[in-house]
This record gives C-alpha cells, structure tokens and sequence, in this order.
C-alpha cells in the first residue's frame, strides 16, 4: 500500500516552482474572461423564453432546490451572478485573493454553462477546462506572478525575499489533471466509436458524411471540400481514431507528449476549420500543457539557442567597446 | 501540507470517478454537465452516396413580413429545436408545427401565421457537388396544416 502512495504522490505531487502554474492561471482565466465568458442576452433569452427546465444539471436543480426558479432564476439574479462572476475573474486574472477569487470564478463559470445546458442540450468544450479551473483554486496558483506574491514579498524582510520562491510539491496536479482528463475523454470518444462504428468507422464514408453534413450547415467551404475528398476522409478517420485512442500514451510514455499534444491540436483545429466544432477550451488546454508538462524540450531548445547566443553577443559588445 | 495533499488526492480521484456516472447510469446522462459521456460521432455509414441537407425555418407574419425562425428566436439550442420541431414538422407532425408557433407567438405583435420548410440536398457525384432544391412543407398556424 505504501508503494502505491508513494507513487501517486511521486505522479501527482513533484517538486516544482509555482511559476508554470501561475502562467495557467492568466492564461486560463484571462481566454475564459475575454473569450469564453458567459453571454447574458443568451441567459436572458433562455429564462425569458422556458417556462421551465427541460434537462436540468444536477448542480441548476440543486440550486434550484435552495429558493425557486421564479425567485433565482431571473434576469436580475443572473445580472448580480454575471458582475460576481466578472469581478472574481478579474481579481483571479491579476492574483488578488487569489484562492477564493478562482473559487467563485469558477462556480460562476459552472452555474453560467450548466444553467445554459439545462434546455435539452449539452456539449462538450468546457467541461474540461471547467473542471481544471476549479481544481486551479484549491493549488497555489496565486504563489506567482500575483498581487498576492507581490504584498507578501514587500512584507517580507528583504533578506527572507530569495526564499520567497521555494519550491512546492502541490504545482503541478492540477496540470496534471488536465492531462489525465484530455486522456480519458480521448479515449472514451475514440473507443466509442469504434465499438458502436466498428471497423467502418474508418471507411471514408462516414467522415465523408460527418464532414459535409456539418459543412453544408454551417457554411465551411473548406469542410465541403474535404467532404468531397475520399481518400483524404480515409487518412483523416486513421488519425482521429489515432489521436483519440492513443492520446493516453502521453501518460504512459511522456517522451511522446510533445508530439501528441502537437497531433491533438492539429486535430482540434482540423475539426474546426472543416466542421465548425469548437474546441477552443481543449486548445488552449494543449498549448499549456504542451509547454508545461514536460518542459524540458523546449528548454533545450531554449538552452541550445538562446543562453550560447548570450555570450556571443556579450563577446561582440566587449570587442566593440 | 500532508493533509492538503490527502484532500487534492480525494479531489482528484473524485473528479475521475465521477466520469463514469454518465456511462453506468443513463438517465443522469444528460444532467451531469461537467461531467459526461463523451461518445460523439460514433455511429459508422456504409459505402453509399455523400449527401448532406441544408434545412431552415421561415416564418412569415400576418403582415406578410418573412422571417427566419433561428434557435434565438425560438429560445433554444440548435439541437433541441431541429429535434423537437424541425425533423418532426418534416416528417409531417403537425403537433410539433403547433407547438412551435405557440412558442413563437407568445408575445409577438405581428404573429406568425404560416411556417415554411425549405432545404436542399447536397450530393457529391464524379462531377463535383450538386446542390437540389426539395418541395417546400408548409404549416398554417391553426388546428390543421396544409402540406
């Protein structure tokens, strides 16, 4: 037993600074405030329009339970929950409380999107990168590049301010996470369609049909092509139940994470470009992680061309003096 | 920190278990947002003709004014409303056509009165793509259709 928490603890917990995950938490709150962020006017048209829910998610039904869908669920409550929400992002985005600001961030984000799929409908793209927006606010994200670290370095004696940035060994889970979600969600897209599809899944055929389907409706010239191109639909089935099923294999082998990131982005662009779906929230997940999961191929990169380009130029400033 | 550690762990293994809610219990499968069933796409079409159809609403109000009937209008998804109304007004459920202008009317000035289907069928062929306009369905508000 206490080898397996051993490692979990070595998987999940590794001594890292907090610099990589205070990087994730601008970068995700700030595409979630400028970009992803609720739209009122679609709340409002919702509440104005139903009567009742059609599906409710469990969390809109528990909430709903607390008071009533006349009384919470109002233009005026959804108003107050839209600047709450606003606010927290804000104080999330520039580290300020840090903590509880994500907290409430985040619950604002989840009660806008399960409020919105509460009519019968439901997707995909945020609940990922929902769920590792919450998970941001229980890990020190605010340790760095904050208002947080700001004040309580200024506080600090100037001598103690080196140790202001120790390592910690809870920076890096919540990446991690992220990871481990994207892998099964892959999976579980890839595999089903090839136990409900089966071989056929492969056959052209039904990206073709997919492809243009999606094109035609929403106006995509370029998924109309493609929709057009047989043996291309064929290349294309091969890699999205590649990309799907074998994404998994970043956990296991984490040489080839860079590499799967990489083929995982250029799937989630592929669709959008050709069908419309956007995965915005997985992209920007997979640039992250791309960069901060396994740093180390692009500081090598950085090491081999950057730091020997340094003292070249430090030389050439020397000789010129 | 060792206790925060145990509680991180408890969240994170909670979060993964969760997952498996939406596959082992259908009936929560649709309200259990963020966490969720992620089979998409799946079904496989046999070797056959590429087609596509391009489907949309039109309503038009007692002044004679044509309007598209888009999911905002409606106040709903995309989804839901080819799901409830369109493919069932389609198939010539005019329960479904009734609904839809109940909802549509409820605090217009200028009513719908009528609600035209209209779409066309893309094939791909050796040519390239052909596009063909289908007979248009048409719905009068009131108790009986004229299709």
């Amino acid at each position: 037993m206490e080898r397996w928490i051993e490692r979990w603890n070595a998987y999940w917990f590794p001594e890292t600074t907090t610099l990589y995950l205070s990087i994730t938490r601008i970068v995700m709150v700030a595409t979630q405030l400028f970009w992803f962020f609720p739209k009122l006017e679609r709340h409002f048209n919702l509440l104005e329009k139903n009567s009742e829910f059609i599906n409710p998610q469990l969390l809109i039904s528990g909430i709903a339970a607390i008071g009533s869908r006349e009384t919470l669920f109002t233009p005026s409550t959804f108003t107050i929950l839209y600047w709450i929400t606003a606010v927290a992002g804000v104080a999330a985005l520039v580290g300020l409380v840090t903590r509880i600001s994500l907290f409430v961030f985040s619950l604002g984000i989840w009660i806008f999107v399960a409020h919105a799929y509460s009519y019968g409908d439901r997707h995909h793209p945020e609940a990922v990168f929902a769920i590792v927006l919450l998970a941001l606010s229980l890990a020190p994200a605010g340790e760095s590049l904050s208002l947080d670290a700001l004040l309580r370095r200024r506080a600090l004696p100037l001598i103690d301010r080196v140790k202001a940035s120790v390592k910690v060994d809870t920076a890096m889970w919540p990446l991690k996470l992220a990871h481990v979600l994207l892998a099964l969600t892959y999976f579980s897209t890839g595999m089903s369609k090839l136990i409900l599809g089966g071989p056929a899944w492969l056959n052209g055929y039904t990206l073709q049909n997919y492809t243009l389907g999606d094109a035609v409706s929403r106006d995509i010239p370029l998924g109309i092509w493609v929709g057009q191109q047989h043996r291309l639909a064929i290349g294309l089935s091969f890699f999205t139940i590649l990309i799907e099923t074998f994404f998994f294999v970043s956990l296991l082998l984490p040489w080839t994470a860079p590499f799967i990131f990489v083929g995982a982005l250029l799937f989630q662009i592929g669709l959008l470009v050709t069908a419309g779906h956007g995965f915005y929230q997985h992209m920007v997940l997979l640039v992250l992680l791309l960069f901060f999961i396994r740093p180390q191929w692009w500081q090598a990169w950085r090491n081999k061309y950057v730091e020997h380009s340094r003292p070249s130029l430090t030389a050439s400033l020397i000789r010129s003096e | 920190m060792r206790s925060s550690k145990t509680w991180v762990s408890i969240f994170i293994l909670l979060v993964i278990t969760l997952h498996a809610v939406p596959v082992l219990n259908p009936l929560l499968k649709k309200r259990t947002w963020p966490f969720l069933d992620w089979t998409m796409y799946s079904k496989s079409r046999p070797p056959g003709p590429i087609q596509a159809e391009k489907r949309r609403i039109i309503g038009v109000t007692s002044t004679g004014r044509k309007e598209p009937v888009t999911p905002f209008l409606v106040g709903l998804s995309p989804f839901v409303l080819r799901a409830s109304y369109e493919q069932p007004m389609w198939r010539g459920d005019s329960s479904a056509a009734r609904q839809l202008f109940m909802r549509l009317n409820l605090q217009r000035e200028d009513p719908f009165v009528e609600l035209r289907l209209e779409s066309e069928t893309y094939t791909v062929t050796d040519t390239g793509l052909t596009k063909q306009k289908n007979a248009v369905a048409t719905y009068q508000a009131g108790p009986l259709p004229s299709r």
